[in-house]
C-alpha cells in the first residue's frame, strides 16, 4: 500500500535527544558525536545546534528502513534477516548511568539482551571492528540494558554498506572508556566555553557543523591573540571548508494585492487568481513581503518548520517584523550577550571594532571613487580626516566619544559621497536625511539600509542572538540594535556601493521616483531595481581579508555574525570587523 | 554544488502516479509527461530518494535517475529538445515579483 506523502524535507529536524524532557540524561547518539569531536558533541547537546548533512540523513534513512521493516529493496541499504525475538526502536533510560537511548533493534534471548545499531556505511577494516565513537555509543546502550536488569556482554553493529554484523564485546576497557567520555561530556556541557576546535583535522571537512563551528577560522583568531603576547609567527591560513555560495535565495513579493500560497513543496505567487511565479521551497532562503501582500497559513507554518524567516516590510520599505519558527535554543549565548551588553567596557571593545571597521570601509570607498574622478589625489582632506577618526575610534575609552566620532566620520564621508552622485538625485541638502527622505539618493540609501538590516537581523538571529540588544546602538523599543550594530561595517560595502552603481549606471532615473508633499519614494519598478542591485551585491565574491579565501558577501554576513558570537563568548579576544582594501 | 538530474518514471496506479508527480514538482520542473529535470545537492537528492521510497512499489513501478553533471556546466547543455519542453531551464537568481 502506498504510504501517504510524508510532509516535506525535514531540513530542520532536531537531533534525536535534543530538547528532551530530561535534559540531564545524556542521549547516547550525542555521546557518539562527542567521541568524534568534543566540540561537535557540545555544540549539538548543550547549544542545540543542528545542521543536516548527507551522513546524518543517510543514517536516519537506514534507521527508518529498520523501523518499517524490509518491505522493499532500498537503493542504498538493506535490513538484515529478522531475528526470532526482537524489538525495534526501543527507547530506554538508565538514571543511574545518566544515559538514555533509542535502540535500533534489541535482540532478546532469555535474560540476555543484545543491542543492534545500524550504520549506513561499510564495516571498517580495524582490529576493534569499528571506530571508537560507534563502539562507545553501542557500549552505552549496553550499560543502559544492564541497569534495566538484562545481561548484556556484547552488542552488534550492522553495517548496511557491506551487510555485515560486527560483534563488539563490552570488555572492561570499553566500559571504562564509555563512562569516562560520558563524564567528560557532562563537564564540557556545563562549561561556559566550548571545547576548542580540532587543529587542522581531516574530520572537519566531513563534519555537519563545520559552518557553525568555523574550526580553522577560530583557531587562527585565537592563535593570533596568543601570538600578540608571545610574539610568535602567524599561523597557517584556514582551509576553505565553507561552501562559497548559498543555494537558496530570497523571494521578494512587492506586487500589491499578491497572494503567496503553498502548493506541495512549492510557493506560488498569484494576483487575482493568476499565477505570477512559483519557486521550489528548496530555493527560498527567506521571503520578504512589501505592504499589501497576503500569505497563507499553510505557507507560514511550512516556512517556520523549515526555519525560513518571513520579513514584513511596509509599502514604503520600512522593516516592520520578522516571523520565524521556534526560537533558537542557544540560551548560553544569549546570557553572555546580555552580560556583555551590561558591561560597558566589554560592549565598548566590540563597538570600537565595528565603528573603526565602518570608517575604514567608508574611506576605502571614497579613496577608490576619488581616485577615478580626481586622477589620484591621495591626500584628499576627507581621506586624511577619516583616517584620523578611525584611529581615534580604535582607542577611545568612552562610548559617548565613539558615538561622536562615528557621527563626524559620517558627516565627512557623506559630504563627499553625495558629490559622486548625479545632481538630479541628491536634492538641496547634499547630505543624509530620512523619515521621510526628501530626494532620490536618500530614498535609495534608506531602503538599502533597511534591506541590509533585514539581512543581518536574520543572520544574528540564526546564530542564536537576541537581535534587539546591541553593543553600540542602545536598546530602544522596536529597534533591532544588534542587527544595526553589525550592519555598520557593511553599509559602505553593500548599500553605498550599490547606490553608486544604481545611479551612475543608469539603472535608476527620475521616472523611478514619486514625489509627494516633499517626500520622495521609489516606484514599484524603481524598488525592484534596487532590490536586484542589492542581491547582485550580496552574490558578489570577495576575498576575505583575514582568512584569504573567496566567498560571496551573503556568506560574509553569516561568518561575521558567528565571529561576533565567538567574541561575545570570549573564545576569540576581539571581534574582527570585515574590511576591504 | 547542485547537479542537474533527469528523472523519469513509470508508475502502475493513478494514485501513486499523482503522488510521485506531486513529489517531483517540489524538486524540479517537468520537461515532458513523466520526465523531470531537477537541480539538487546530494543532500536534496537523498531527500527525494527517501520520499520516493515511501511511495513506490518496486515490483510494479520504475524510476530512472540520470546525473547530467554540475549546473552551469555540462548539466545545462546535455539535453536536446525537439518541440517545446513543458518548462524552461530555471532562473537561478533571487525571485522578485
Ligand atoms: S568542524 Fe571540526 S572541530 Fe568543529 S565540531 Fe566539527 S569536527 Fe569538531
Amino acid at each position: 500500500m502506498a504510504a501517504e506523502t510524508e510532509s516535506a524535507v525535514p531540513s530542520s529536524d532536531p537531533p534525536v535527544g535534543a530538547g528532551d524532557a530530561q535534559p540531564d540524561l545524556l542521549p547516547v547518539r550525542m555521546l557518539n558525536e562527542f567521541a568524534y569531536c568534543p566540540r561537535l558533541g557540545t555544540l549539538m547537546w548543550a547549544d542545540g545546534e543542528w545542521a543536516p548533512s548527507l551522513d546524518t540523513r543517510q543514517g536516519l534513512f537506514t534507521h527508518r528502513r529498520v523501523d518499517k521493516g524490509d518491505r522493499r529493496a532500498v537503493p542504498e541499504s538493506d535490513a538484515p534477516p529478522e531475528e526470532p525475538l526482537h524489538a525495534r526502536s526501543v527507547s530506554l533510560s538508565a538514571p543511574g548511568e545518566g544515559l538514555t537511548a533509542k535502540l535500533d533493534l534489541l535482540e532478546l534471548d532469555g535474560p540476555v539482551a543484545t543491542p543492534v545499531d545500524y550504520k549506513k556505511g561499510k564495516a571498517p577494516d580495524l582490529p576493534e571492528g569499528a571506530y571508537e565513537p560507534e563502539r562507545v555509543q553501542l557500549c552505552a546502550q549496553g550499560l543502559i540494558l544492564r541497569e534495566n536488569g538484562y545481561r548484556c556482554d556484547e552488542g552488534v553493529l550492522y553495517f548496511a554498506g557491506s551487510r555485515r554484523r560486527v560483534s563488539i564485546p563490552f570488555d572492561d576497557a570499553l566500559v571504562e572508556r564509555t563512562r569516562e567520555l560520558a563524564a567528560a561530556f557532562r563537564l564540557a556541557a556545563a562549561n561556559d566555553r566550548l571545547p576548542p576546535p580540532l587543529k587542522d583535522s581531516p574530520k572537519c571537512p566531513r563534519c555537519s557543523l563545520v559552518g557553525i563551528c568555523l574550526p580553522d577560522e577560530t583557531n587562527l583568531l585565537s592563535a593570533e591573540a596568543a601570538d600578540e603576547h608571545t610574539g610568535g609567527a602567524l599561523h597557517r591560513k584556514p582551509r576553505k571548508l565553507l561552501p562559497a555560495l548559498s543555494e537558496a535565495l530570497p523571494l521578494y513579493v512587492q506586487q500589491q494585492g499578491a497572494f503567496v500560497g503553498k502548493s506541495g513543496d512549492r510557493l506560488t505567487v498569484k494576483l487575482e487568481g493568476k499565477k505570477l511565479t512559483d519557486a521550489r521551497l528548496l530555493d527560498v532562503s527567506q521571503i520578504c513581503l512589501f505592504g499589501n501582500v497576503m500569505l497563507s497559513a499553510p505557507a507560514i507554518s511550512e516556512l517556520a518548520r523549515r526555519g525560513t524567516p518571513i520579513c514584513h516590510f511596509s509599502y514604503g520599505g520600512w522593516l516592520n517584523a520578522i516571523t520565524t519558527g521556534l526560537a533558537h535554543k542557544n540560551i548560553a549565548l544569549r546570557i553572555r550577550q546580555f552580560e556583555v551588553a551590561a558591561d560597558p567596557a566589554a560592549s565598548l571593545g566590540i563597538a570600537r571594532g565595528i565603528v573603526a571597521g565602518k570608517v575604514r570601509n567608508q574611506r576605502t570607498l571614497l579613496r577608490r571613487q576619488l581616485k577615478e574622478r580626481d586622477k589620484g589625489d591621495r591626500n584628499h582632506p576627507a581621506l586624511t580626516a577619516l583616517d584620523d577618526y578611525r584611529q581615534r575610534a580604535e582607542h577611545t575609552t568612552e562610548a559617548g566619544s565613539l558615538l561622536g566620532l562615528e557621527g563626524m566620520a559620517a558627516k565627512t564621508y557623506f559630504a563627499e559621497f553625495f558629490g559622486l552622485l548625479p545632481p538630479w538625485s541628491r536634492g538641496d541638502t547634499n547630505g543624509r536625511n530620512r523619515r521621510p527622505p526628501t530626494d532620490p539618493a536618500n530614498a535609495v540609501l534608506s531602503f538599502l539600509y533597511s534591506l541590509l538590516t533585514k539581512e543581518l537581523h536574520v543572520a544574528v538571529q540564526s546564530v542564536g542572538f537576541d537581535p534587539m540588544l546591541g553593543v553600540f546602538h542602545r536598546p530602544r523599543y522596536g529597534r533591532p540594535s544588534l542587527a544595526l550594530d553589525l550592519a555598520e561595517e557593511f553599509r559602505p560595502l553593500v548599500a553605498d556601493s550599490a547606490t553608486l552603481m544604481l545611479f551612475n549606471n543608469g539603472e535608476l532615473s527620475e521616472e523611478s521616483f514619486l514625489s509627494r508633499a516633499g517626500a520622495v519614494a521609489l516606484t514599484d519598478a524603481g524598488r525592484r531595481s534596487v532590490i536586484a542591485a542589492f542581491e547582485r551585491r550580496l552574490a558578489q565574491e570577495v576575498t576575505h581579508p583575514i582568512f584569504g579565501y573567496r566567498i560571496v558577501y551573503r556568506r560574509v554576513l553569516e561568518v561575521q555574525a558567528r565571529l561576533l558570537a565567538r567574541a561575545v563568548t570570549g573564545e576569540i579576544e576581539h571581534y574582527p570587523a570585515f574590511t576591504t582594501r | 554544488m547542485r547537479h542537474a538530474y533527469l528523472i523519469c518514471y513509470d508508475i502502475a496506479t493513478p494514485k501513486r502516479l499523482r503522488i510521485v508527480h506531486k513529489t517531483l514538482k517540489g524538486f524540479g520542473d517537468p520537461l515532458q509527461f513523466s520526465v523531470f529535470r531537477c537541480e539538487l545537492t546530494k543532500l536534496e537528492l537523498h531527500d527525494l530518494r527517501e520520499r520516493l521510497a515511501g511511495v513506490l512499489h518496486d515490483d510494479e513501478d520504475r524510476v530512472m535517475i540520470a546525473n547530467l553533471g554540475p549546473i552551469n556546466g555540462r548539466g545545462d547543455e546535455s539535453i536536446e529538445f525537439w518541440g517545446a519542453p513543458l518548462s524552461l531551464a530555471p532562473d537561478r537568481g533571487p525571485t522578485i515579483v
